[in-house]
């Protein structure tokens, strides 16, 4: 007791504090990269065509786009089939989880590859069908749903299970003593996943699947905005009415009729199938056994070591840009501040913010800034920080503060934060995996990240440079994922709302 | 007199640290036992033992009930008789009970007070309510032998004699840890007392008197003699 | 088991409508209210040819060349490069007419007034160099692969070490619009587009004008898959082609936007696919 001094700053071994110092380090290791990061601002005059968005989005055309609930029904439809598929092929999948590295690591590799891209892989070989659209959203869900369903089933409380009598088979035990402890996270798992696939939904419309998002993107970028606004209103209306017709009595009918939309299904050619995977995927010179050849095919492949120190690069900043914007917004929909009106235009915003396509977003702020790497990191740290400052809020209400007479800045500081840090911090950790998979969709902006070279791979009918790309992308974002759980905070400041919310729903 | 279980200079035990050292001790087949002690000093760990040792002789009613509380009160107590159904049968079952079963379970459940309640959430009913949906449970496998954990901790005391009235007529044999001395003396044969990672106390109950017992408890002699909650 | 046979109808539906004509086409600009406007060329062509005609939604011309690859499309209205792309993936495929402006097809060089770049004569201006730049979508032959190539041939550079900055806009409109606020200082074009956007008054001529008009190639053509004779009937793609060349009602040629179509073949397209193959395009 005798050496009981004020410790110095950020000094102590307190988890409050070694999570400050985690943070810091981030915020720091961007600040010293950021030197290498292409920031200018070269724009003149960006005032009138944000004016005419403006006007569009405030005078939107409702009756603008031609089969808009054709369209809406298939974003459903997609979302609902891919979310449904998925979890049918993750949940065995998740039983396996921890048991098999081989599991793991096609579940890694399947999460790894963007949505978007899985489509553009798969367009090649189902055209445009709703079956692309489906196994776009159910390969790479089925291997997130694997690894989220494992972590929950992880935390099975054993107390039932310990309590039965010896003897009983494993699937009874599973069926009575396990699943029914994990049932209801589960399932607000696979429905917040539902919610992530409408927004993927619309997404694969930009590659040209009729859903929302293939309007969207062409009357935004043909600058009809009145149509545009419309279906973006349309869309965040969708998200935020999701609690109202997503109802589960509601929703095996709507899968049901959505089918009678989704056809005519496509005639899959055998031999076009096979040629694609057995040939057009890989270099010529590996399946002629030419090394040399190889080595040269290697060369043609443009910047491959530029486009992974921007794909870093831009992750980095992305998450530490999200940091920042979720620390500032959560308290924007959290019941401990403001009143109810405040509270619902703070919701308004986040969904607004996270709801609307990072490359929307990118693209105003490209009109405004120029094009450089600063749009895309804006876009990103907007998008993900809004969608985490969602869930901490989320994770606020549920606290009861101790003291009920502080100022806010006292309440945020001293009752709220300390408690939700390690919560906002490891769906940062988790979200950082999904910040680099979203790099790759902002190449538009002359970023040259991997995404933009997969893009242009498939633009120029390259697949074999297209997958090539697409497996460096995914061993990138494997390693970004191990790196992060690393240094993810485990032990969190104990409340029931962190215990209820496990951090994977971070992962959308 | 059978002797069922019979420790003899054992230590007891997690992985990393013993619990109880150089226990001997033993169970005999017909006895009526008491498990008295403070709460952390080994208790449940004794009888986690003691299941171990007795296997499918021993009907098991944990500290924390260890129900499922999303499924209804009939299927918690269906689970005491899990294993002797095929996995099939116990899935349509949860669909669908099994007549059979939702008959004796019907009849255990008037007999503690949760008639009505079989198609119950477990989550819905009260702190008493989910201790006889315990002891319910444990009672539906019919075994030799009861062992239960502070079962009637939260049970007002005339309840907790009709309970144990109701286990020890199915059962001959049972070990109960409690915290209500006088119930040891007047519902048991014989008392183990613990303290300090020792057996202190092995006697039978007809020579004990409620002063014997305060010396468990380290703060013996003082006036709060009610139980610490479970 | 509700499930399965609804799955099954479709099944059964969708393979009875089997051996319906059908065709996708992507004008330059103005996608909008695509399939109002298409379905009356499927009238049209069903009239025509006798068979069914069905219009299908593409949205970019990889997607196109995709569906023409996978038979989902038989008849497909695309450009220069995507045209020598598809026809190369397919076998037999070919080139049976294009617009009349197409064979004559160029590419305008816009610039942002801020940007200080004036017209001069037959050439690119020298001073583009060290400016910001952006081509259209990375396919487009006017947006892109012409842009590249005359660039290269006057500066014997590429346009990276050309320009500050070179970015993909993805779309005409879109270039368009990038230039004029002047998020970049200069931008390659479809000269069809930019024509149409002043005519109706679009774009801010203060603000953006051309500074340069490319010499003409060919670009925009329909190609039809090879096997069509086979499976429609003989003499069917000739009667496809003469359809095309006769549509003459200028609320059908309006979507194109094309004043009329005119015969063409694939080694029109020559000159295109040997730019797309030096430029590593194409291989």
């Amino acid at each position: 007791m005798s050496d009981e001094r004020a410790p110095g700053l950020l000094a102590g071994n307190s988890l409050n504090l070694r999570l400050a110092r985690r943070s810091l380090g981030l915020i720091a290791l961007c600040l010293m990269v950021l030197p290498f990061a292409d920031l200018a601002i070269t724009t003149h005059d960006p005032w009138a065509e944000l004016g005419r968005m403006l006007t569009g989005l405030l005078h939107p055309d409702i009756l603008a786009t031609e089969s808009l609930p054709h369209a809406i029904a298939l974003t459903i439809g997609f979302a609902l089939w891919g979310t449904l598929l998925g979890m049918l092929l993750g949940f065995p999948l998740a039983l396996l989880f921890h048991r098999s590295r081989l599991v793991r690591a096609g579940c890694a590799f399947v999460r790894a590859i963007h949505e978007l891209f899985w489509a553009l892989l798969l367009l090649q070989v189902f055209g445009l069908s709703a079956l692309t659209a489906i196994a776009a959203l159910t390969i790479p869900y089925a291997g997130i749903f694997a690894k989220v369903y494992a972590e929950i089933l992880e935390l099975t409380p054993r107390a039932p299970v310990d309590a039965l009598p010896e003897g009983v088979g494993r699937l009874s035990r599973f069926v009575y003593a396990e699943l029914p402890m994990v049932w209801a996270r589960l399932s607000s798992y696979t429905r917040y996943r539902f919610e992530c696939a409408m927004r993927s939904s619309v997404l694969l419309g930009f590659v040209g699947l009729p859903t929302l998002g293939f309007h969207l993107e062409s009357a935004f970028r043909e600058g009809r905005y009145a149509e545009a606004g419309a279906l973006l209103w349309v869309f965040y209306l969708m998200i935020a009415s999701l609690a109202l017709w997503g109802h589960r009595r509601l929703l095996p009918w709507i899968a049901l009729g959505s089918l009678f939309l989704l056809g005519p299904w496509p005639d899959i050619d055998g031999a076009l199938l096979w040629r694609f995977v057995s040939v057009d995927l890989w270099p010529k010179p590996l399946l002629e056994g030419n090394w040399s050849g190889l080595w040269q095919w290697f060369g043609e492949i443009p910047d491959l070591l530029p486009a992974i120190g921007n794909t870093l690069l831009l992750g980095l900043m992305g998450t530490a840009g999200s940091l920042l914007v979720a620390l500032l917004l959560w308290p924007l929909a959290s019941r401990h501040f403001g009143n109810r009106p405040t509270r619902m235009a703070g919701k308004g915003v986040l969904i607004l913010m996270r709801s609307t396509p990072e490359l929307m977003l990118a693209f105003i702020f490209l009109l405004v800034l120029g094009p450089s790497m600063l749009p895309a990191w804006l876009a990103l740290s907007l998008h993900n920080g809004a969608l985490i400052a969602f869930l901490v809020a989320r994770h606020a209400d549920a606290i009861v503060p101790g003291s009920h007479a502080l100022p806010a800045s006292a309440c945020y500081a001293y009752e709220l934060l300390p408690r939700l840090y390690g919560g906002l911090l490891a769906l940062l950790f988790y979200r950082a995996e999904t910040i680099i998979r979203e790099t790759a969709l902002l190449g538009m902006l002359g970023i040259a990240t991997l995404g933009f070279h997969i893009d242009s791979s498939f633009a120029y009918l390259m697949f074999d440079q297209a997958f090539f790309l697409l497996l460096v992308t995914a061993g990138l974002n494997i390693a970004v994922d191990a790196l992060a759980r690393r240094y993810r905070p485990r032990e969190t400041a104990d409340t029931a709302s962190e215990r209820d919310h496990p951090a994977g729903e971070a992962t959308c | 007199m059978k002797e069922l279980v019979h420790f003899d200079g054992e230590a007891l035990g997690h992985a990393r640290h013993t619990v109880l050292a150089d226990l001997t001790l033993g169970l005999q087949d017909g006895q009526r036992v008491a498990l008295l002690g403070p709460s952390g000093v080994g208790k449940s760990t004794l009888l986690a033992t003691l299941r171990e040792r007795l296997g499918q002789r021993a009907a098991w009613c944990p500290q924390e009930h260890g129900l499922v509380p999303p499924l209804s009160v009939y299927h918690n107590i269906y689970m005491g008789r899990l294993e002797h159904h095929s996995a099939l049968a116990n899935l349509v079952n949860l669909l669908r009970p099994r007549r059979d079963a939702w008959r004796d379970i019907q009849a255990l459940c008037a007999e503690l007070g949760l008639s009505g309640l079989l198609k119950r959430p477990v989550v819905q009913l009260s702190g008493g309510q989910r201790q006889r949906v315990a002891i319910a449970r444990a009672l539906y496998q019919v075994r030799d032998v009861f062992l239960g954990d502070e079962l009637v901790a939260s049970i007002d005391p005339y309840q907790a004699r009709r309970l144990l009235t109701m286990i020890q007529r199915q059962h001959a044999t049972c070990v109960i840890a409690l915290h209500q001395r006088e119930l040891a003396l007047t519902h048991f044969d014989h008392v183990w007392g613990l303290r300090d990672g020792q057996l202190i106390l092995d006697a039978p109950a007809h020579e004990l008197t409620l002063a014997d017992l305060d010396t468990l408890y380290p703060d013996a002699g003082s006036t709060d003699t009610r139980p610490e909650p479970a | 088991m509700r499930w399965l046979l609804a799955c099954l109808l479709i099944l059964v539906s969708t393979a009875a409508s089997a051996e319906t004509f059908r065709f996708t086409a992507i004008p330059d600009a103005d996608q909008s209210r695509l399939q109002e406007r298409f379905d009356k060329v499927a009238a049209y062509l069903e009239k025509q040819l006798d068979v069914d005609v069905e219009y299908v939604p593409v949205k970019s011309y990889s997607a196109a060349v995709s569906a023409f690859r996978n038979d989902q499309v038989q008849l497909a209205w695309f450009g220069g490069l995507t045209g020598v792309q598809a026809r190369r993936l397919v076998p037999d495929s070919r080139a049976i007419a294009q617009g009349k402006e197409d064979a004559e097809f160029r590419t305008y060089f816009i610039a942002n007034t801020h940007a200080g770049i004036k017209p001069q004569g037959d050439d690119l201006p020298k001073n583009v160099q060290g400016k910001t730049f952006t081509f259209g979508a990375k396919t487009s032959t006017s947006g892109r692969l012409m842009p590249e190539y005359f660039i290269r041939k006057q500066f014997g550079a590429p346009p990276k070490s050309l320009f500050s900055r070179v970015g993909f806009s993805g779309d005409h409109s879109r270039t368009i619009a990038l230039v004029e606020s002047g998020a970049y200082d200069l931008g390659a074009v479809n000269f069809k587009v930019w024509e149409d956007a002043v005519a109706e008054d679009r774009v801010d001529t203060d603000k953006v004008d051309v500074i340069w008009k490319t010499p003409t190639y060919p670009d925009y053509q329909w190609t039809i898959r090879g096997d069509i004779d086979a499976r429609y009937g003989d003499g069917f793609t000739d009667k496809v082609r003469q359809a095309l060349l006769d549509m003459d009602d200028p609320e059908l040629l309006e979507s194109f936007p094309r004043q009329d179509f005119i015969p063409a073949d694939n080694d029109d397209y020559q000159p295109i696919e040997d730019i797309g193959e030096k430029l590593g395009l194409l291989r």
